[in-house]
């Protein structure tokens, strides 16, 4: 079977609010799948539905070719997740967090009790195991969060936006790890980080109302937008008159300032003379063609910047 | 089969056990300080109540009280907390378990809570007092302690499923839990009732819990009305809870 997750038509709507609507995607088995979106796009409520802890209201969706709605025993089975807010239990200790887990997957102890062992040297917990989570930092509880998803080696990884809130040390700690698994086992990862979907992800979609706006690996997407207008600005002086200037153009898409040099994006490529006619030369220190990077692609579609 | 629930029971007994002298000395200071008020303290003032000296009177409801109460009391906050604050009941179900595992594993600890503590409460009664039973009248007696910490838990899962702000947990024990108990005849007869109201009263299941635990313990006898009331309550009991839990759960 080529398709680990397959999704039909999924439409999910809480008291008015179209949190998904009508979504329909394959995920190819062995991949690294992103999904991108703003906040409210819909990412943890489709990870909820693929999950099983939720009932679309409409639509099916099938993981490992098991029918989330019918027969949700056996994808649970084979599923991990690491939802986007971590819920250990701070009565157990890290180690008995992990054996739990296992327990509940019928593992014996003599099967889990290597396993957790393996798990806790690779996300560099062997010293704390005896400790309660709640005295652990954000980033140790995320690690343990992700080792106890893998106990069982779950053949669909599920992970709500794996490393926010991680210093960059730990982020690079846990990508390091989420490459180690490829080609292991399918992995569905959600994110806001457009360097982490770049570094990881086979491949991305951008979601935005409950809908998919874009699919394709994150080459493909810059590629679309290659022929986006991005440009970037220097001035010599007078930056702060030149901002209230470009504000009022109406072709400009968007705007980003950094100290004296603008970054903005055209409606297209007619507009750059009315552009430099409105500015003038005097100013002017250089102007140059961006290469779009996903986050343009993003904001592009969303209109939203991305949370931090 | 419930190999899930018997993990969960497991996890939750296991944390008990972590503080269980605490606990104990926690739970059983209340009823025993109760104890100690009136059926010491008030020794000379209360004669026998219906030929049974006052202590003695008070002793089995004092017990099932500790019992049903803690039942209740974990039951309703365990479910609260791991739903609400830590999430865990989340990280359950996304394990090859069902809902019923779930909701099941966490009524067996809440009625495994109220018999451990029922059961300290007596030992210290008991040694405090010079009052021995037969072993058949304990045994009646285990069997509305039981059903009784069952009724409970149950009824503490339900209010610990649907309530999502934790003052209203507090205000059902306030307003339901404690006046109820203390309806059924822990410190009274329930002679003492007009007579109107009296048949109301007889089909309270926490009458059932408290007046068929007293005449178990103190005379053996199995009250059939008290028996069949709880009997039945506490499988209404548990399949409701059951089925709340397994509607709300999966929204
Ligand atoms: N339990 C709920 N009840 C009602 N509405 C909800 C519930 N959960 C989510 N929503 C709504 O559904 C929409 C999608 O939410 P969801 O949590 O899936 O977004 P998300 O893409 O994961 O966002 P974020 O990036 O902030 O995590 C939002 O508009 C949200 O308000
Ligand atoms: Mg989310």
């Amino acid at each position: 079977m080529n398709n680990a997750i397959s999704i039909q038509n999924i439409t999910k709507v809480y008291d008015g609010i179209r949190a998904v609507d009508d979504l329909s995607l394959e995920v190819r088995s062995g991949t690294i799948f992103g999904l991108l979106g703003p906040n409210g796009a819909g990412k943890t409520t489709l990870i909820k539905i693929l999950t099983t802890l939720m009932r679309p209201t409409s639509g099916n969706a099938f993981v490992e070719g098991k029918s989330v709605l019918t027969d949700g025993a056996s994808v649970r089975g084979m599923i991990g997740v690491v939802p986007q807010v971590n819920n250990l239990d701070r009565y157990l200790t890290a180690r008995e967090n992990l054996a739990l887990h296992a327990r509940m997957h019928r593992m014996r102890a003599r099967e889990y009790g290597p396993r957790i062992d393996e798990l806790l040297e690779l996300t560099g917990l062997t010293g704390r195991q005896h400790d309660f989570p709640d005295t652990f930092s954000g980033g140790m509880q995320r690690r343990l969060v992700v080792a106890r998803a893998l106990i069982h080696a779950p053949r669909v990884l599920f992970l709500d936006e794996p490393t926010t809130g991680l210093d960059p040390q730990s982020r690079r700690a846990v990508w390091a790890y989420i490459q180690s698994l490829r080609s292991t086992m399918t992995i569905f990862l959600t994110t806001h980080y457009m360097d982490e979907a770049d570094t990881l992800c086979d491949r991305i979609v951008i979601m935005d109302h409950g809908r998919p706006l874009v699919d394709g690996t994150a080459a493909q997407l810059k590629e679309a937008f290659a022929h986006s207008h991005v440009y970037e600005l220097e001035f010599r002086a007078n930056a702060d008159r030149y901002e209230e200037v470009l504000r009022t153009f109406p072709f400009i898409r968007s705007l980003e300032r950094r100290g004296n040099s603008f970054r903005l994006e055209l409606r297209d490529e007619e507009s750059l003379k009315p552009l430099m006619d409105g500015i003038g030369s005097k100013d002017l220190k250089g102007i140059c063609l961006e290469e779009p990077s996903l986050e343009d692609v993003f904001i592009h579609l969303t209109g939203k910047k991305i949370r931090e | 089969m419930f190999r899930g629930a018997f993990t969960i029971w497991g996890r939750d007994m296991r944390v008990l056990r972590r503080s269980l002298f605490s606990e104990l000395v926690a739970v059983t200071a209340y009823p025993i300080t109760l104890y100690l008020a009136f059926g010491v303290g008030l020794k000379g003032y209360i004669a026998d109540v219906e030929g049974v000296p006052y202590a003695l009177f008070i002793a089995p409801g004092l017990i099932s009280m500790t019992a049903v109460s803690a039942a209740f009391e974990e039951s309703a906050w365990s479910m609260w907390f791991h739903r609400k604050v830590q999430r865990t009941i989340e990280e359950y179900r996304v394990n090859p378990i069902t809902v019923y595992d779930i909701v099941i594993g966490k009524i067996v600890s809440g009625f495994s809570q109220g018999a451990i503590k029922g059961v300290a409460v007596a030992v210290v009664i008991f040694l405090l007092t010079p009052f021995r039973f037969p072993m058949a009248h304990f045994l009646a007696y285990l069997y509305f302690i039981a059903l009784g910490s069952m009724v409970f838990s149950c009824f503490g899962t339900m209010c610990g499923t649907v309530i999502d702000k934790p003052e209203n947990i507090g205000r059902i024990q306030g307003v339901v839990i404690v006046p109820l108990i203390f309806m059924s005849g822990i410190f009274f007869p329930l002679s003492s009732y007009p007579a109107t109201i009296l048949p109301v009263i007889r089909v309270l299941p926490t009458t059932a819990i408290f007046e068929g635990a007293r005449l178990s313990l103190l005379g053996g006898v199995m009250e059939p009305v008290y028996t069949v009331t709880l009997t039945l309550t506490a499988a209404a009991a548990f399949v409701l809870a059951v089925w709340i839990f397994n509607r709300k759960i999966e929204e």
